[in-house]
């Protein structure tokens, strides 16, 4: 219950809300060409973070020993 | 004669028939508790009784360690388990206890309401406390046993969900004296470890089976805990003092898991999309201004001095025709008038006149003679005719009228 303290790195939902600004701002019909190729590149940029926080490594479940040690589930 | 017994053989004959009967030596008896002793050799001895009697019984230290979890208080509803036998120096039955269990249901779910509500009253089922859990975990924390069911469907759907998230598994007591314990430790040990999201719980049981969930202790510590904790205890229709307060509960462990773990393949998908839409946006912009570019070339073109010089030259070519049509049309009108007069004048030539046979007359002067008084005899006169003059005098003049 007691919340957990703050993490600075963008998570991924911030992340998605954040694109979604940029999309919106892309839309205006009054922003320059080369504004809009930089609200392109951050949202790409954006994307790419989520991407890449996503550690592509299956896992294997992991028991947690009385002395705080994990060893392999089954 | 009868025959006469002494109380030793009668008490010993009944004794040997309840040996004998089967019911006897093993029941289970429920009923109110009163008379409670505990007795310094360590044996209990108490009466049980419902609104119809009672019945005396015992309970020997040795089955009192093994047997009974809890101080008998005057007043509870029990269930006793053991066999009726004779006590032959009182000449009465008894029974004769090696279990005794608070009667479940009616006795947990009292205990259950008394916490629900303190806990209530402290606040602790607040709606403000409750953490949100984390859309997109890492890490998932895993309090319960180690085998059975729950386990498995945890396991199972979260893999399912997503292979990359890590699993800690504390496995817990999750049944039994030890289990708040267990429970309790799990909780602090994932903490410990950091993980995003903790289930806690286990498949479904008996209200005994689930109290540990029931525990203060246990309510404290999902409380107390800093990361968002899931509740999956039992059924959907198990409802325990976890469930409540807990940041979530979860109906079930299948569904815990569901909770918790998102599913990777929609969260690519989502990104997918997201970047087809910045695409689809830069391109439409990038069409746009093509499209803006392309007619403000026209209207460029439409105002410069080149179009402005065609123009006029345009219009100086189509003046010069329309000038040259004119001009042609009223010369061939001319020439038609002049065709007209010169046929008019042939019709009026004198010549014509002449080489018919008519002659014109005229004076020295050369003024043409219309009538007798414009001589008199002697007076020299031209004579005009087709192909010269004639030289005559007038010889007399007489009148004639042509009337």
């Amino acid at each position: 219950m007691a919340k957990k303290s703050e993490e600075k790195e963008l998570t991924i939902e911030e992340a998605f809300s954040a694109v979604d600004e940029k999309i919106k701002e892309l839309e205006k019909s009054d922003v320059s060409l080369e504004d809009s190729f930089k609200l392109f590149k951050e949202g790409m940029d954006l994307l790419k973070h989520c991407n890449d926080s996503i550690d592509k490594v299956e896992k294997k479940v992991q028991k947690v020993m009385a002395d705080g040690q994990t060893e392999d589930f089954e | 004669m009868r025959n006469v017994y002494t109380v030793e053989q009668i008490n010993s004959y009944i004794k040997n028939m309840f040996r004998q009967d089967f019911l006897l030596s093993s029941l289970t008896v429920k009923g109110e508790i009163s008379n409670c002793k505990y007795h310094s050799s360590g044996h209990i001895y108490f009466t049980l009784k419902d609104a119809s009697g009672a019945i005396s019984c015992v309970m020997f230290r040795g089955h009192a360690a093994t047997g009974l979890k809890f101080k008998m208080q005057e007043g509870q509803q029990v269930q006793v388990t053991g066999s009726v036998d004779i006590y032959e120096r009182d000449g009465k039955y008894q029974l004769y206890a090696t279990k005794i269990e608070l009667d479940g249901a009616g006795a947990l779910f009292e205990r259950f309401e008394k916490l629900k509500k303190e806990l209530a009253e402290r606040g602790m089922f607040a709606q403000e406390y409750k953490q949100e859990i984390p859309k997109h975990i890492k890490t998932l924390g895993v309090v319960t046993a180690p085998t059975g069911a729950a386990v498995r469907d945890i396991i199972n759907i979260s893999t399912r969900r997503n292979p990359y998230v890590q699993i800690y598994l504390y496995p817990a007591i999750v049944q039994g004296d030890q289990a708040k314990d267990s429970i309790v430790r799990g909780i602090s040990t994932l903490t410990d470890m950091n993980v995003d999201v903790i289930i806690v719980g286990r498949g479904g049981g008996s209200i005994e089976d689930l109290w540990a969930f029931n525990e203060e202790e246990v309510a404290e510590a999902i409380f107390n805990c800093p990361i968002p904790i899931i509740s999956a205890v039992g059924h959907e229709t198990d409802w325990t003092i976890a469930d409540f307060v807990a940041d979530l509960r979860a109906p079930t462990p299948s569904a815990a898991a569901e909770l918790a773990v998102y599913e990777i393949g929609l969260l690519l998908q989502d990104i997918d999309a997201y970047a087809d839409i910045l695409y689809r946006r830069m391109n439409e912009k990038i069409e746009r201004l093509r499209d803006k570019a392309a007619s403000d070339k026209r209207l460029l073109e439409h105002l410069s001095p080149a179009a402005k010089i065609r123009d006029q030259r345009m219009r100086a070519a189509q003046s010069a025709e329309r000038l040259e049509r004119l001009i042609t049309d009223i010369i061939r009108e001319k020439r038609h008038l002049l065709d007209v007069d010169i046929e008019r004048l042939k019709a009026l030539s004198p010549l014509d006149k002449l080489q018919s046979g008519f002659s014109y007359v005229s004076d020295e002067k050369g003024k043409n003679i219309r009538s007798i008084k414009a001589v008199s005899a002697g007076d020299k006169l031209e004579i005009n005719v087709s192909d010269g003059v004639i030289g005559a005098e007038v010889v007399e003049v007489k009148k004639r009228s042509y009337k």
